[in-house]
């Protein structure tokens, strides 16, 4: 009977700033810092900051930021947060945006993506687990790595932009 | 050879006279500068020549040097009165100034030296409408077409104006020999097609259905008529007239299949078949529920069919059909859905049903094991939209306002980003009297989407609640032009709730000036909307428009109805009384300013200059820039000429009167019409304002006082004069029963309405119109304090009403007891705090809206 929701993704710009403040404020236990919001608003960030529509309500965000890497120009997408408003989790929102995302990072050709990587709190298992379905490996564990929230250490998660892993 | 009859002074010779109609088509076109200069050719030789002189002061005229133009053009007159082009250039400068009666009466001067004037004619006829002269326009438009019959647009011209001065069957009749003269017509032709349908309404409006009938039938074959839905819609509305049912409920139906969610086609469809749905038998609502069944089954995606039979049904049946409609609006996810169905409430059954079927909703999609979270199997969304539904059902009545401000906490910690639930919750604390916490919420919901331009206007809005004015500029500045103030630039764009919010602040802050000059602001914006009309009696008959044209002209004829003009001159003209009984508010209003503000003015003015300055060099230094118009200067922007203008009461007569012949609904009109009549002691107009507003409403608290203070004022009077004592003789017993006395009258009022807060202030302000304010300080009081029983079921906008009465006209001892008081009554509002204590609460609030701060900061991104 009921049609399936919508899920669609909307570039961050000056003007909803305020619902990314919001969004952030509730869904994640720090506070950031005012250097996030301006990066997220760089011209080259637009395709790898998004907020996350469900039936056109604003629940979610994906943020990324480039970093180069390669002597090459070659550069790394750094997933900076994600997340879901609680209600609206399990509902594929999270794997829709990452997705998206990854897409635009495998289309970029300047610079051209190699990897995507993130840190995961070492006592969130439950995004371990989502990342590595979306066939990202954990690299390292880094010690330390939160200085202000615990516990303090973190995984490292990686994929390359271009995989055979899952569909 | 000179024609006979000219004077000889103005004959020119042929080189002076060839260079004089240069200066005719260089007008024209526009090129002033150059025509000055052949003006002053022509001038130097003659000066004495009345027509150029003329021709000189108009152009002068356009040129920004009015004065000495209007100069120039009555010396024109002078030096040759018989010229009709001195009275027409006369009569132009007159129309530009919009002063239309007097343009009109040179023109007649004018045709009186050439009556067969075409321009003149022309100009004339459509002054005459603008006036709604219609007699005039029918007469001039009639002798052009007689000088012109060549000209389509003559014939159609008057056919307008035969319409408008109630001669329709001349206008049918002229039509249809147009008609019929008119040749090689290209197919689908626009313009043709509209002056058919022209015609049609015409024949419509005359009841000559089977003309009409016979009209449309051929056009449909030929399909003349390019507006199809337009002709369809005619034949539905003929067959009907005809009574030829079955063909009619045909075409309803074709109709609705085309649109099926126009109101007007199952109304016709429903009248063709002798329903109303206005008035409906229990026999005929269960046909009426079944025809719309059908509907529903024939378009089930459509809302219309579905919505029309929850104004018709109640009970069980009215359940069955809202719970499906309302299951819709939130799968859908409609925002407007409550909007929708508020106009069910004045049924409380109906509103009674609405939250039984809701809760059960809000119940279903619950998880039963956590009463805070969805279940599983529901969606998010829906839940979202029940509990938001339900928030401003609960906001509409104020003993519900908390159930409605809890549901909203649990659906904005749900979903925190939805900008209506902060609108919602805004709303919800005005309503219970928090308009400080209220402005909070809305400017949380436009930080949530800076480029909403609703969002911005709303949170402005409930920012000019509180006082906020300067703050609530800055806002909206946000969506104005760079180059102007945001006031100046909202004011250009005739917002008039911009106008009228920004007066009513700056009234409660007692800045009466500023006030005036939004409220007249408002006044002189429909000054230009009525002089925008203008152009459209000669431009719509060219481009053939002419249904939109009388439309348009039906719809201007009642434009100082409409609502923001009424607000605008009642809020006007209710300054301009207290002025008059209090000479000291002209003072008051004037802040006193200190040095450093002062300076702050003077900065402020000199920024403003600068802006200017900048947007001139902008524009660039081009020839024409002479002849643009320059930016209008204000000459009066605080308001100060406004504010002492000599005669307070004549100026609010000037904003009421445009109203006074128009159907006006609202009793604030006549009560304030009221207020000013009996003070300029035009006692009919006092009597007529009193029975206009009886018949509104009858026992309204504010009538009430009017009535004693009539009584009173006319038992006063020695020797009116005779024919108004018997009109007001005869008049009076219907308001004021001839065997009562005033205090008697008063306590009966009060007597009809037990506990009614309005009666019981009503009462009080009666007797100090009886007594006068120190005569009636005490019992008045006693009366204002009876609001805080518990039986007196006290509003807030009465418990303000009723402060600001202690305070300023009785003066009493107890008014920071009854602000306490009402402070306890409404524990949820803010409005009868201090001035400071209002600030405190909104730092507090603005201080624990952002949580964040508590939080670590990551300083490793």
């Amino acid at each position: 009977m009921r049609t399936p929701p919508r899920i669609s993704l909307s570039s961050i710009t000056p003007s909803n700033l305020g619902t990314l403040r919001k969004l952030n404020s509730v869904i994640f236990p720090v506070k950031y810092s005012e250097r996030f919001y301006k990066d997220v608003l760089l011209p080259e960030a637009e395709d790898f900051c998004k907020l996350v529509y469900y039936n056109d309500l604003p629940v979610g965000t994906i943020c990324c930021r480039i970093e180069r890497s390669g002597p090459e120009g070659e550069a790394k997408l750094y997933i900076m947060t994600m997340g879901v408003l609680a209600p609206y989790r399990s509902r594929s929102l999270g794997s829709e945006a990452l997705k998206q995302i990854l897409a635009s990072a495998a289309s970029s050709q300047k610079p051209k993506i190699t990897h995507v990587y993130l840190h995961v709190q070492v006592s969130n298992d439950g995004a371990k687990r989502f990342y590595e379905r979306q066939g990202f490996v954990e690299l390292k564990k880094e010690e330390g790595y939160y200085k202000k929230i615990e516990p303090r250490d973190a995984w490292v998660l990686e994929r390359k932009t271009w995989s055979d892993a899952p569909a | 050879m000179a024609p006979t009859g000219v004077p000889a002074k103005r004959i020119l010779p042929q080189k002076e006279s060839t260079l004089f109609r240069t200066i005719l088509q260089q007008y024209e076109t526009k090129q002033h500068k150059k025509a000055l200069k052949s003006c002053d050719q022509i001038l130097k030789k003659f000066p004495e020549h009345g027509e150029t002189t003329s021709m000189k002061g108009l152009i002068l005229t356009n040129l920004q040097k009015k004065e000495e133009g209007l100069e120039l053009v009555k010396k024109g007159v002078r030096l040759d009165l018989t010229s009709h082009i001195c009275w027409h250039v006369f009569g132009l400068v007159h129309k530009t100034d919009r002063n239309y009666e007097e343009a009109l009466k040179c023109y007649a001067q004018a045709l009186r030296f050439d009556k067969d004037n075409i321009n003149i004619l022309r100009d004339a006829s459509n002054l005459f409408m603008q006036v709604r002269n219609y007699e005039g326009a029918q007469d001039a438009r009639f002798t052009l077409l007689k000088l012109r019959p060549t000209l389509r647009q003559g014939w159609l011209a008057l056919a307008v104006a035969y319409h408008l001065n109630d001669r329709l069957e001349d206008a049918q009749s002229l039509l249809m020999h147009y008609l019929r003269i008119v040749k090689n017509v290209p197919d689908h032709d626009v313009e043709h097609s509209e002056v058919m349908l022209y015609y049609l309404r015409v024949l419509y409006d005359l009841k000559r259905w089977n003309d009409a009938l016979e009209f449309i039938d051929l056009n449909v074959q030929y399909n003349s008529i390019i507006d199809r839905v337009a002709l369809l819609e005619y034949r539905a509305r003929v067959l009907s007239a005809l009574g030829r049912k079955d063909e009619a409920e045909e075409e309803w139906r074709r109709l609705i299949k085309q649109n099926p969610d126009c109101y007007e086609y199952y109304r016709g469809f429903l009248s063709n078949r002798g329903i109303d749905l206005d008035k409906l038998t229990d026999e005929i609502r269960a046909e009426t529920l079944g025809l719309f069944k059908g509907f529903c089954d024939e378009y089930p995606k459509s809302t219309t069919p579905w919505r029309i039979p929850l104004d018709i049904t109640s009970g069980d049946e009215f359940k069955e059909l809202v719970k499906p409609y309302l299951q819709k609006g939130l799968t859908r996810g409609i925002p407007s859905l409550f909007a929708d169905l508020k106009s069910l409430y004045v049924n409380s059954e109906k509103k009674a049903i609405i939250q039984e079927v809701m809760e059960g909703f809000k119940d279903e999609y619950r998880d039963q094991s956590n009463p805070s979270k969805v279940a599983d199997d529901a969606s998010p969304a829906e839940y979202l939209w029940t509990l938001y539904f339900l928030a401003q059902h609960y906001a509409t009545d104020p003993s519900t306002i908390s159930t409605s401000l809890s549901l909203l906490d649990t659906a904005l910690e749900h979903t925190p980003t939805l900008p209506e639930l902060h609108m919602i919750k805004a709303r919800a604390l005005k309503r219970a009297g928090d308009y400080v916490r209220a402005s909070v919420n809305m400017e949380n919901a436009r930080k949530l989407d800076l480029q909403d331009r609703a969002l911005n206007s709303k949170s402005a809005k409930y920012m000019f609640r509180v006082g906020m004015i300067e703050e609530a500029n800055t806002l909206l500045g946000m969506f104005t032009r760079k180059d102007t103030r945001p006031a100046s630039d909202l004011e250009d764009m005739q917002c008039f709730p911009f106008l009228i919010q920004e007066g009513d602040a700056w009234t409660r802050a007692g800045r009466l000036n500023l006030a005036l000059k939004r409220y007249r602001a408002v006044d002189k914006t429909y000054d230009d909307i009525e002089d925008d009309q203008l152009d459209f009696h000669a431009y719509c008959v060219r481009k053939y428009t002419l249904n939109a044209y009388v439309d348009m002209t039906f719809y201007m004829d009642s434009l100082r109805a409409s609502p923001p003009y009424e607000r605008g001159a009642i809020s006007a003209a209710r300054i301009y009384v207290r002025l008059h009984d209090d000479s000291s508010l002209v003072a008051s209003s004037i802040p006193q300013q200190s040095v450093s503000e002062k300076k702050a003015k003077k900065k402020a003015k000199r920024a403003e200059l600068k802006v200017q300055e900048d947007a001139k060099k902008g524009t660039g230094a081009s020839d024409d820039k002479a002849e643009a118009p320059a930016e209008k200067k204000d000459e009066d922007p605080d308001g100060m000429k406004l504010l002492t203008a000599p005669d307070p009461l004549e100026q609010a007569a000037k904003v009421l009167r445009p109203m006074e012949h128009l159907t006006v609904t609202s009793i604030g009109f006549w009560i304030v019409s009221f207020d000013v009549a009996i003070r300029r002691k035009k006692y009919l107009q006092a009597l007529k304002a009193l029975r206009h507003a009886k018949a509104i409403a009858f026992d309204d608290a504010q009538l009430h006082t009017r009535i004693l203070e009539f009584k009173k004022t006319i038992s006063s009077l020695e020797n009116l004069p005779s024919p108004m004592s018997t009109v007001i003789a005869e008049a009076l017993p219907e308001l004021f029963p001839a065997e009562s006395s005033l205090e008697g009258y008063n306590s009966d009022y009060m007597q009809k309405h037990p506990g009614s807060p309005g009666a019981i202030l009503g009462g009080a302000r009666g007797l100090v119109v009886i007594r006068g304010a120190a005569g009636a300080q005490e019992d008045a009081t006693e009366l204002v304090f009876q609001l805080l029983r518990d039986e007196t079921r006290l509003d807030i906008q009465t418990a303000l009403d009723a402060l600001q009465f202690l305070e300023q006209e009785l003066k009493s001892p107890r008014t920071e007891e009854f602000r306490s008081a009402c402070s306890r009554r409404f524990p949820l509002s803010t409005t009868f705090l201090s001035a400071e204590e209002q600030a405190a609460v909104r730092t507090e609030m603005e201080k624990s809206a952002a949580p964040e701060e508590s939080k670590p900061e990551l300083d490793s991104l």
